[in-house]
């Protein structure tokens, strides 16, 4: 069991008053906050250990290489991998799947078909359509239906030879919707060859994810919205298909070999990885790797559907709100929102008003709010330190603001 | 009344309210006080960017005077860029231009007038200064 009014002791952040209010944090989606234990071990390493890693022949260059490389094994652990080998520390998800887009779609053909849904975040649909472009490839999105969930049936229906990558959000920004990644994986494995991607941004951080069970060949994992810092993720990836693809950012340490005129590359994952790495950050990374590990992830998942039970009648009560919410027995805590005739720009600033922190926009998911026919919605996301209390407070303010600005 | 007088006198209204939401409450009021720009201009000619919410601006020259009409489809954005506008209208091209008065320092309105790229009254405030520009050439 997870006692989120303990835990929060463990933020620093949640001292802080906003606009004279306690701060009632509801943006994990954006970002997580960070436990003091993942802020004092990259203080640490900057006071203890600092030194660049694979270079030195030095004593600290030699430990924190060590630390950095052994973040590796917390996620290969935490994943559930085959291998340490396989993970592959990047600036975030974002750049994972750039990274992906760029080396996998090497060798595709014209026409070859790349499959997404409707409610990707721009992060899985950008590099794809720039991959597109460039390549001839056609891009095809399934449905979400009206229950805000996968239509799986179009899904299936858009699969044939010419599918050659499938890649899918594990937990919506928008809505919570859990994807049914078994099922999924295995229409895919049935009808194409296609490489299956997990979107893991939102999935990772708040419930269990073992990429063996899944069947999946990649996943893009954002550090920072797991308790860890800006500027580090990761992609895992099979070893025997990260060995077969091509690096597409080149530069010191990902090189085995260097010419004037070539070079060869250094084994995975080290080939995907040129330049410095933000070591600090991934050692800090790590620490929120052992502080969710410690927590337990089936009571990070429990807590995470309690709370979401108990948002979902609040926020249901209040009769001129609009959600956006997978309405499938099981879901993230993820809400978005709207109030017809009233700007969700609007309410998310007399929320802050109230200190609480709330996100507005299309959370970089516009196509789908298109079809949705909304500009903007304001989106509340609940996760390991918020409370019951803290959704009662969102309500509340809610109740308030549209007071004032009906 | 000059641009800064403008700034000044507004700046002093909003420093009557102890809060940021008295603050913003007061913009509301303006916002809906402010019915005088028609809807068929709503349109992307008079856009300015903006992601939070839309805005629209309508410059008019009369008389080698400036004027302003704007609106905005959020409540809280379009009392701030009624203020905006009504600070800038009635002044020359030269006057604007050269106003080197730092509005949203001066307005200590809360998370709105952060310098966010989407951030409507911020590209509302560029594209006055722009067009006053244009204009003094």
């Amino acid at each position: 069991m997870i006692n989120s009014v303990e835990l929060k002791n463990d933020f620093p952040i949640f001292k802080r008053v906003i606009n004279g209010k306690s701060l009632t944090y509801l943006d994990s989606g954006a970002t997580s906050q960070k436990p003091i234990q993942v802020l004092s071990k990259m203080n640490e390493i900057y006071e203890q250990f600092n030194a660049n890693v694979h270079r030195g022949t030095y004593q600290l260059s030699s430990e924190t290489t060590t630390l950095y490389e052994n973040v590796r094994t917390k996620f290969k652990n935490f994943l559930n991998a085959y291998s340490s080998e396989e993970i592959i520390f990047t600036k975030g998800c974002t750049e994972g799947f750039n990274l992906l887009a760029q080396s996998l779609t090497k060798q595709f053909n014209q026409g070859d078909e790349i499959l997404l849904t409707e409610i990707e975040h721009h992060a899985n649909i950008i590099p794809w359509q720039m991959a597109a472009q460039e390549k001839g490839l056609k891009l095809k999105f399934a449905n979400i239906d009206k229950n805000f969930n996968l239509d799986l049936e179009h899904f299936e229906s858009l699969l044939s030879e010419k599918t050659k990558i499938v890649s899918i959000v594990g937990e919506s920004n928008i809505s919570g919707m859990l994807t049914d990644i078994l099922s999924l994986t295995n229409m895919v494995r049935e009808k194409t060859n296609a490489y299956i991607i997990l979107d893991g941004a939102q999935l990772v951080p708040h419930r269990s994810v073992d990429v063996q069970k899944l069947g999946i060949d990649f996943l893009c994992v954002s550090g920072h919205k797991m308790l860890g810092p800006t500027g580090i993720g990761i992609v895992w990836g099979k070893k025997e298909l990260l060995e077969e693809m091509e690096p597409v950012f080149g530069g010191g340490d990902m090189i085995e070999e260097v010419n004037f005129d070539s070079a060869t590359w250094a084994p995975v994952p080290h080939k995907f990885e040129p330049g410095t790495p933000p070591y600090v950050e991934a050692i800090g990374l790590g620490e929120a790797v052992d502080y969710l590990t410690n927590l337990g992830m089936e009571n990070v998942q429990k807590h995470s559907d309690e709370l979401r039970g108990y948002a979902l009648e609040k926020l249901n009560s209040i009769n001129e709100l609009n959600i956006i919410h997978s309405k499938a027995e099981k879901s993230g805590c993820t809400f978005s929102m709207y109030v017809d005739g009233v700007h969700a720009s609007d309410i998310s600033l007399m929320l802050d008003t109230y200190g609480v922190a709330v996100r507005s926009g299309h959370h970089c998911v516009q196509p789908f709010h298109k079809k949705l026919g909304i500009d903007a919605t304001f989106r509340a996301t609940g996760y390991i330190y918020n409370t019951n209390d803290d959704f009662d407070v969102l309500v509340n303010a809610i109740e308030a603001s549209l007071k004032i600005l009906k | 009344m000059s641009i800064e007088e403008k700034v000044l006198n507004y700046k002093k209204i909003l420093s009557l309210f102890p809060n940021t939401q008295e603050k913003y409450q007061y913009l509301i009021e303006q916002a809906k006080e402010n019915t005088n720009f028609p809807k068929e201009l709503r349109i992307d000619e008079f856009k300015v960017n903006g992601c939070q919410s839309q805005v629209w601006l309508v410059p008019e020259e009369k008389n080698e005077k400036l004027y302003f009409i704007s609106d905005s489809d959020a409540l809280i954005a379009k009392g701030l860029v009624t203020l905006i506008s009504s600070i800038y209208s009635d002044e020359s091209a030269e006057e604007i231009y050269n106003s080197k008065i730092d509005l949203m320092q001066e307005f200590e309105l809360g998370a709105i007038l952060s310098p966010a790229r989407r951030n409507g009254a911020f590209s509302m405030l560029k594209s006055i200064k722009n067009y006053a520009e244009k204009l003094r050439n």
